[in-house]
């Protein structure tokens, strides 16, 4: 069931099994499988059904670090959060993530991936993805093209699933809507977490609309699933019965911000002849879409202290008919209404999409163009490729969201992110295109020309506006805000979900591990509520 | 004053046609002996003359870490196997082949430099290199 509490006057107080605060892909997984096995959500959502601008205000906030980062638009505070606009990428970390590791301070999770493993293969299906296939000899005998010939020991080829990209509120909206055990209630924005007195269980949540209306939230059990920045904030506003806010006894609730270093400077030329048709573009094989790139060995990264990686090729044609750069809002779009017409439906959020092809008219008139073009021009195979990818960053505590004096209108403190990129991420990553282009030379087949200089120039890095790190998963509560279970070291009946809990960024994409991570955060809450 | 006697004359052209005809006979016998003639500036050729190249050759000698003259690096270049093979090949294709064998082998055993950003075996950058230097020496 779905209700808005700005419609009529609200209840005097909403009453489940578990309260969960947002509605993207950990939300909305988390009280689907809890409804699954019997339990009672209460899914809160402090935006509309879609997007309202007085809504989306409330995630306006400062940027004081690194400046090629917002804090709003990349962000959806409405139904189905961020899945709105989010391109789709999705693959597990790698073991590696999960270890500490000594060369680099403050890294390791207190699970393994092999933990995870199966919560990844059950988060497959709600990102509409293939089967949970990530190694790329699962795919090789099916794939048109031969890999590039490079030694596996040192560089081998990685496998990406491209998801649609599930947009959660189209998908499971009457999903939810049908389920009476989950109690869904809109523009419902949490105000305040309320410890019973002089005890680490939380009592109850206080949410309300934008306009005042306001009501009270029982449960036996609280998950805040609000994203990587929006968790932090929460928390540190909760301060009426902990000064630091919940969960901030160690002030750790904000740092280790981490996001991935968006960067596409250097550039790999290979020899005439080279096939390379795997890697730029995505392949439709066995009921998924591939992205393939190029990944050093894990034990030469440990070897070589360097951080994950995971390079894709992008190429550049000398015809910019065969050039990508109209793909925007508006294309995905106008891509999404092609596809939903030529089946016979009208799309979901057709206004909302209409509006993004009228924006970007230009843009898809260039990608209607091009298209037909490249049907009828003589194909036309790259030889010079970039390198682009979201590579991984060493867990920095420095790197931070704190509240600022400005407040929102429901009182908050709006945040200040700090985002911090260091000189020995770039070196570090460096360092990885250094041994790619080594490998690609040693294998006869190309050179690579390196896009970072020796000292490092931060601007060459933008985010993958994958906000994460800041409620990190520790075993110690010295060192991280939630334990393995996902629940806040010093209450007893608070869970974090998303992104905000990884000890570490890795390369993957983060929302196939914020889901199975919801996942597994349903199950172990199914046998403790 | 001494006088040019005839004897002296005859003996003088007979040293001289002796020595044309043991040099003309040593050029010609020697024709069919095989040699192994070690031809450094030969081998520079393989280094393309194109613009990126030079200027890979001009940043690589900025680098100091090369030799800086061209004994320096034949001396240098001829202590790879591949090369060494090379520098005895005629056959162009061959030689190519040769001194990009010896690039593979340089990566793949991390002799490798970064000129320019490119990420170069130390036999192409320092070819490259001695290319710049060649006019200068030749």
């Amino acid at each position: 069931m779905i209700s808005d509490l700005r419609s009529g006057p609200p209840p005097r107080e909403i009453v489940g099994d578990v309260c969960i605060v947002g509605t993207g892909p950990a939300g909305i997984s988390l009280a689907l499988e809890l409804s699954k096995k019997g339990r009672r959500v209460v899914l809160l959502e402090g935006g509309g059904p879609v997007y309202e601008q007085d809504s989306q205000d409330l995630y306006r906030g400062q940027v004081t670090g690194h400046h090629h980062i917002d804090t709003a638009n990349s962000r959806l505070r409405q139904f189905g959060g961020t899945s709105g606009h989010w391109t789709g990428m999705c693959a597990p970390l790698d073991p590696l993530d999960f270890e500490p590791r000594n060369d680099v301070p403050h890294h390791g999770w207190p699970i393994t991936r092999a933990d995870l493993d199966p919560f990844y293969a059950r988060a497959q299906n709600y990102l509409d993805l293939g089967p949970f296939k990530y190694d790329f000899a699962d795919w090789a005998a099916k794939l048109p093209a031969k890999p590039l010939p490079l030694d596996p020991g040192k560089v081998f080829t990685d496998v990406y699933q491209q998801s649609p990209p599930t947009r959660f509120a189209e998908k499971f909206h009457d999903a939810i809507r049908d389920d009476a055990r989950i109690d869904c209630w809109l523009h419902a924005n949490l105000t305040d977490i309320v410890l019973r007195d002089g005890s680490d269980v939380v009592e109850s949540m206080t949410v309300s609309t934008l306009e005042g209306a306001q009501t009270m939230v029982r449960a036996k059990t609280f998950v805040i699933a609000c994203g990587g920045i929006e968790n932090a904030r929460i928390l540190l506003n909760s301060r009426k019965q902990r000064s630091a806010g919940i969960g901030n006894e160690n002030d750790l609730v904000g740092r280790y911000y981490t996001d991935h270093m968006t960067i596409e400077t250097s550039t790999v030329m290979f020899n005439e002849g080279v096939d390379t048709a795997l890697y730029p573009e995505e392949i439709q094989v066995g009921g998924a879409l591939l992205a393939l790139g190029l990944k050093i060995h894990p034990d030469l990264v440990r070897r070589l202290h360097l951080n994950n990686n995971s390079a894709f090729l992008v190429a550049q044609h000398d015809s910019e008919i065969y050039d990508d750069d109209f793909r925007n809002y508006g294309w995905i779009a106008f891509s999404t209404m092609l596809k939903t017409f030529s089946r016979g439906h009208v799309p979901d959020r057709f206004a909302e999409h209409y509006c993004d092809v009228v924006d970007d008219l230009g843009a898809v008139a260039t990608g209607v163009y091009r298209h037909a073009v490249r049907k009828v021009a003589p194909s036309s195979r790259a030889s010079v490729f970039k390198i682009r990818q979201d590579a991984e960053q060493s867990p920095n505590p420095d790197s931070r969201v704190t509240l600022i004096e400005e407040k929102d209108a429901l009182g908050f403190n709006r945040i200040a992110l700090n985002w911090r990129i260091t000189s020995d991420d770039l070196l570090k990553l460096r360092r990885t295109h250094e041994v790619i282009g080594a490998a690609i030379g040693a294998a006869g087949i190309g050179r690579l020309q390196i896009g970072i200089p020796e000292t490092p120039d931060p601007e060459v890095a933008y985010s993958g506006y994958h906000h994460m790190g800041t409620t990190r998963m520790h075993a110690d509560p010295r060192q991280g805000v939630v334990d393995a279970d996902c629940r806040v070291h010093s209450v007893r009946n608070l869970y974090m979900a998303g992104s905000s809990t990884f000890t570490t960024g890795g390369c993957a994409n983060p929302t196939l591990t914020v889901t199975a991570l919801a996942i597994r955060l349903a199950d172990h809450l199914a046998v403790t509520v | 004053m001494a006088t040019f006697t005839r004897r002296a004359l005859l003996g003088s052209a007979a040293v001289v046609a002796f020595g044309a005809v043991a040099y003309g006979g040593s050029r010609f016998g020697c024709a069919f002996v095989p040699r192994n003639h070690p031809d450094f500036f030969s081998l520079l050729d393989i280094a393309p003359d194109a613009p990126i190249a030079r200027r890979i050759g001009e940043r690589a000698l900025e680098l100091g870490s090369l030799p800086n003259d061209l004994p320096g690096f034949a001396s240098a270049l001829t202590e790879r196997p591949l090369i060494r093979q090379a520098l005895a090949e005629d056959c162009p294709t061959v030689r190519r082949t040769l001194v990009q064998d010896q690039c593979a082998l340089d990566f793949a055993a991390q002799r490798t430099v970064i000129v320019d950003g490119w990420v170069l075996s130390e036999t192409e950058a320092s070819l490259c290199a001695a290319r710049m230097l060649r006019p200068q020496q030749a």
